[in-house]
């Protein structure tokens, strides 16, 4: 029989400094950042020294482990049976685990040091935290539909990570695919319900990690009325790639998909309806793409391609070897045809999944990232600018608020 | 005491202020109703008022905000909740939506302020029996009807121990049923003794409860007084707002020639909306 | 009103009758349990240590448990995609295979990629079984409120809960938007086309509309305390104890030993 456990009580504070600070009041011409930096209470150099040569010593640290343990496994006799792991192949893996033990260690010192954790937090505001569960759910929703009802080789789990990483930041984008993946795994019920991605999660943060980097650097910012002649040299680049990717999509699907349908099959019409949208969403990226290039005259699209092609090169690089040492190549998604074809033509586990992640992930993530600079054009600049880096969203201020087709945030601050 | 000196809120991101130069005060046990058209700055002043305006909006604030004579402006947003609670017009949103129960969901503000257990469970308790929705606590947020929400958020806020209650627009996303119920416990916390700030359009509502009233149009107070002179001013239709039900029943009455005495005995007698 | 004996069982402050003791455990106890067992037969590879590891950590706490039956019906449920994808992969396109079994057209069923495909069938009713053994015997929030005990911040507390019942909610609001759309006359049989274009009223105002909501939840939470530094109370947690912080310790030692058997060579 469990007993009640007392829970610890804590006296109210009283004091009046805190780290939630009120914000000064903002100007509008020009926006000032209304979050206080992140090293405002940065307790010293030193400090700060020791706890990146601390991370840099976990970072060195588990790759080496990691390099040896993978050498370790890769003595086995039997290669064929699938359990060797070629060092070239995981190194991306190693370096992702290798990485997120470098934050961690990072994470620990700052606590010791300072008893909390400002240089995350301060990219963590109410906003981040009330957006991060609706873009977990996201996530789940969209992922779990395309994958039990369409059969394509395409994930679009990470709509939800890229949106929070463009928003909030890095950090923010990272711990919500890592959580994301967790809680599909472990804690969401049937129909929702994934055995796999919890596997994944490194894979999902370290897309996030990459999403806020984009964003912050400035990628996601339209970038409209561009002249002739920087549009031309956008575009042939945005085409060249789209160009690659469908080739490399259409060679790789010919292989395999005589005889096969491509439209979804499920008997839960939510699923049905979403995995509709998720094909749906694939044909109108490029479309939509290409429209927003010409007609839109935003060079931001090549940005987008780019975006996703390197975050799909990288997610493809890290997941090859967690699906072909833990599950043997196949997640039950509609990726195992191309798994399946890379094998027939005499492939071993590890290139054939890499081979497959390579053809999946860049379109995935293209397509996924088109989704998110969509949605984040349908935002109200008021709504975006709240967020912690939604200053890197918008376009450099205008003298007049814009009044377009934009969604306003509902009732409450404009009344 | 609360009170707003001097106020004028421009939103970040906007040309024009969004109320300009309102002063409101609002002492302990007092009821004053804010009451206007869409857009003249009530949800602003409450904003204002609660201090979320400007620590979770972004924007300027010229004027002070006052708390017990004291200047709050720099305090965290968290300093100020036990001050003033506000409860605002979607009941939906308002819901933390990590709480299984209704008691859980009440108890989640004194829960955030790292309040001693015992006392949790203590306020916790009394703000549903206040309210009487002791017979709610054990169900499911997400399955109860607007006004219920409603209840429950009000709920949340006694349990704060908020020394005012700042309503915005309380009733307006609700059906009837909703709004006699809200309405009513309004009324019954207004008699007991609660200082309360509500923005209503209702002004039935307003009628019943405030001693206080302030008619806003364009951000700025048009004019202000005791409730009962207020809501029977003229000038409130010329704003665009509709007279309590009772103001309306004596005009008619008067302009059909109908004893005034006896219209008033019957109101009295409590034949409102 | 006091917080009577029934209202606290269903506040949590006590289990739900009729539960066993193995739903009583400590949720961090069975969240180890679940990911040592998965972990291991991973690790352990081979077709034998998975399934040992499936009827000694995955059916005999499910009997003890009362949870046998819908454990093997939701388990079987949720990896049978990946069941039946595994076992034609491999038994059809195991490259080096070359005992041939069955010939179908161009492609071979091997034996050496039917002893694989058993390896990864095993390894998957491993790692399926344990992950849902402790989902059905383990609440979310029960499981959140230990962790947040133990020293995690309220606020990633707060995200684990809510993304749990936000996505319910969300599919019902886009359950609700698939009827009212099939009302007017969506047309879910249609062309490409057609359906292309249904998906938007669905979809769409799910995602914006949640999106909206972001500001005033913002503003709701911030003004219940939200933002104050420091732990919150809580009103109950998850009673832990001796014996399991033992078996937990035990747990991750053995998972350590088999990690080293491997590297070692000392299993296959």
């Amino acid at each position: 029989m469990t007993e009640p456990t007392p829970a610890p009580s804590n006296s109210p504070s009283s004091t009046a400094e805190s780290s939630a600070a009120a914000h000064p009041p903002a100007d509008v011409h020009p926006p000032a950042d209304v979050h206080p930096p992140a090293d405002e209470r940065r307790p010293g150099r030193i400090a700060l020294i020791v706890r990146l040569i601390g991370a840099l010593a976990a970072f060195v640290v588990a790759t080496v482990i990691g390099v040896y343990a993978v050498g370790a496994f890769g003595e086995k006799p039997n290669p064929e049976l699938g359990y060797s792991v070629s060092g070239a192949n995981s190194f991306a893996l190693l370096l992702a685990i290798a990485m997120i033990a470098a934050f961690a260690v990072y994470a620990l010192l700052e606590y010791r040091q300072t008893g909390r954790l400002a240089s995350i937090s301060s990219q963590f505001d109410t906003r981040t935290i009330v957006l991060m569960p609706i873009a977990i759910a996201f996530n789940i929703i969209l992922g779990q539909a395309v994958g039990t009802a369409l059969k394509i080789p395409i994930y679009l789990d990470s709509i939800g990570t890229i949106l929070v990483g463009a928003l909030a930041g890095p950090i923010p984008g990272a711990l919500t695919g890592f959580l994301a993946n967790l809680l599909w795994t472990y804690v969401v019920p049937p129909p929702f319900h994934s055995d796999i991605s919890g596997a994944f999660a490194i894979v999902a943060a370290v897309i996030g990690l990459l999403a806020g980097t984009f964003a912050r650097l400035g990628w996601l910012r339209p970038r409209p009325n561009r002249s002739d002649a920087q549009l031309a040299i956008g575009g042939a680049i945005a085409i060249a790639i789209i160009f690659v990717l469908g080739y490399l999509a259409y060679t790789g699907y010919l292989k395999v998909f005589q005889g096969t349908s491509l439209t979804p099959a499920s008997d839960n019409p939510v699923f049905l309806a979403l995995a509709w949208a998720g094909l749906a969403l694939i044909v109108l990226t490029v479309a939509g793409l290409l429209w927003l290039l010409f007609r839109g005259r935003d060079l931001t699209v090549t940005y987008v391609v780019v975006a996703g092609v390197i975050t799909g090169i990288v997610a493809a690089a890290i997941s090859a070897p967690i699906s072909a040492n833990v599950f043997g190549g196949v997640t039950g998604a509609g990726t195992d045809f191309l798994v399946a074809a890379f094998r027939q033509g005499g492939a071993d586990i590890q290139a054939a999944t890499l081979g497959q992640g390579l053809i999946s992930d860049p379109i995935d993530k293209v397509t996924t990232f088109f989704v998110v600079y969509l949605i984040l054009k349908a935002m109200a600049r008021r709504t975006k600018a709240r967020f912690p880096q939604g200053e890197r969203l918008v376009e450099p201020p205008p003298a007049m608020e814009p009044a377009s087709a934009t969604i306003e945030p509902a009732s409450g601050a404009t009344a | 005491m609360l009170e707003l000196e001097s106020v004028t809120y421009r939103y970040a991101g906007a040309t024009e202020p969004a109320v300009h130069d309102v002063t409101i005060r609002l002492a302990a046990s007092e009821v004053v109703g804010l009451c206007g058209p869409s857009e003249s700055g009530k949800t602003t002043l409450c904003l204002i008022a609660s201090g979320l305006a400007p620590r979770a909006i972004r924007g300027t604030l010229a004027g002070r905000l006052l708390v017990d004579g004291a200047d709050v402006a720099g305090r965290p947003m968290h300093e100020l909740v036990s001050r003033a609670g506000i409860c605002f017009q979607d009941p939906t949103t308002q819901l933390s939506g990590v709480n299984a129960t209704v008691y859980e969901e009440v108890a989640f503000g004194p829960m955030n302020l790292g309040l001693p257990r015992s006392d949790v469970v203590a306020r916790t308790e009394q703000a549903l029996e206040t309210l009487r929705i002791g017979d709610l606590a054990m169900r499911d947020p997400s399955r109860l009807s607007g006004g219920q929400l409603q209840l429950v958020a009000i709920a949340g806020l006694l349990a704060m121990r908020a020394a005012h209650l700042i309503l915005d627009e309380p009733t307006a996303e609700l059906d009837p049923a909703g709004t006699r119920l809200v309405g009513d416990a309004i009324e019954e916390l207004a008699a007991a003794g609660t200082s309360i700030l509500i923005a209503e359009q209702r002004t039935d509502l307003l009628a019943r409860i405030c001693q206080r009233v302030l008619i806003l149009r364009g951000g700025r107070v048009a004019f202000e007084g005791p409730a009962d002179e207020v809501l029977a001013d003229p000038r409130l239709e010329e704003l665009g707002g509709a007279p309590p039900s009772a103001v309306r029943l004596r005009r008619e009455a008067i302009a059909a020639g109908i004893d005034v005495g006896a219209v008033d005995r019957a109101i009295a007698a409590g034949a409102t909306a | 009103m006091a917080v009577g004996a029934e209202n606290s069982a269903r506040l949590g402050f006590q289990g739900p009758a009729g539960q066993t003791w193995y739903q009583r455990l400590n949720p961090l106890t069975k969240l180890v349990f679940a990911t040592v067992t998965a972990v291991g037969a991973v690790l352990l590879g081979g077709v034998v240590g998975p399934l040992l590891l499936v009827l000694l950590a995955v059916i005999l706490p499910a009997v003890v448990a009362h949870v046998l039956g819908r454990l093997v019906r939701t388990s079987l449920l949720v990896s049978l995609p990946i069941g039946l994808s595994a076992l034609i992969v491999n038994v059809f396109f195991f490259p080096g295979g070359r005992d041939v079994l069955l010939q179908v057209g161009p492609i071979a069923a091997t034996r050496e990629g039917l002893e694989f495909a058993t390896q990864i069938l095993a390894r998957i009713a491993a790692i399926s079984g344990a992950i849902t053994l402790f989902y059905l015997t383990t609440r979310p929030s029960d499981l959140v409120l230990d962790l947040e005990r133990r020293g995690i911040s309220g606020r990633a507390a707060f995200v684990a809960n809510a993304s749990v019942q936000t996505v319910p909610r969300m599919v019902e609001l886009a359950a609700g938007n698939v009827a009212a759309q099939r009302a007017r006359g969506l047309d879910t049989e249609g062309g490409l086309l057609a359906r292309v274009g249904g998906v938007v009223p669905i979809v769409g105002p799910v995602i914006l509309g949640s999106i909206a909501d972001v500001e005033e939840r913002t503003m709701s939470l911030e003004a219940r305390g939200f933002t104050r530094p420091g732990r919150r109370t809580l009103l109950w947690a998850p009673a832990d104890s001796a014996p399991e912080r033992v078996a937990r310790w035990l747990l991750i030692l053995a998972l350590l030993a088999i990690v080293a058997a491997r590297a070692t060579g000392v299993i296959g």
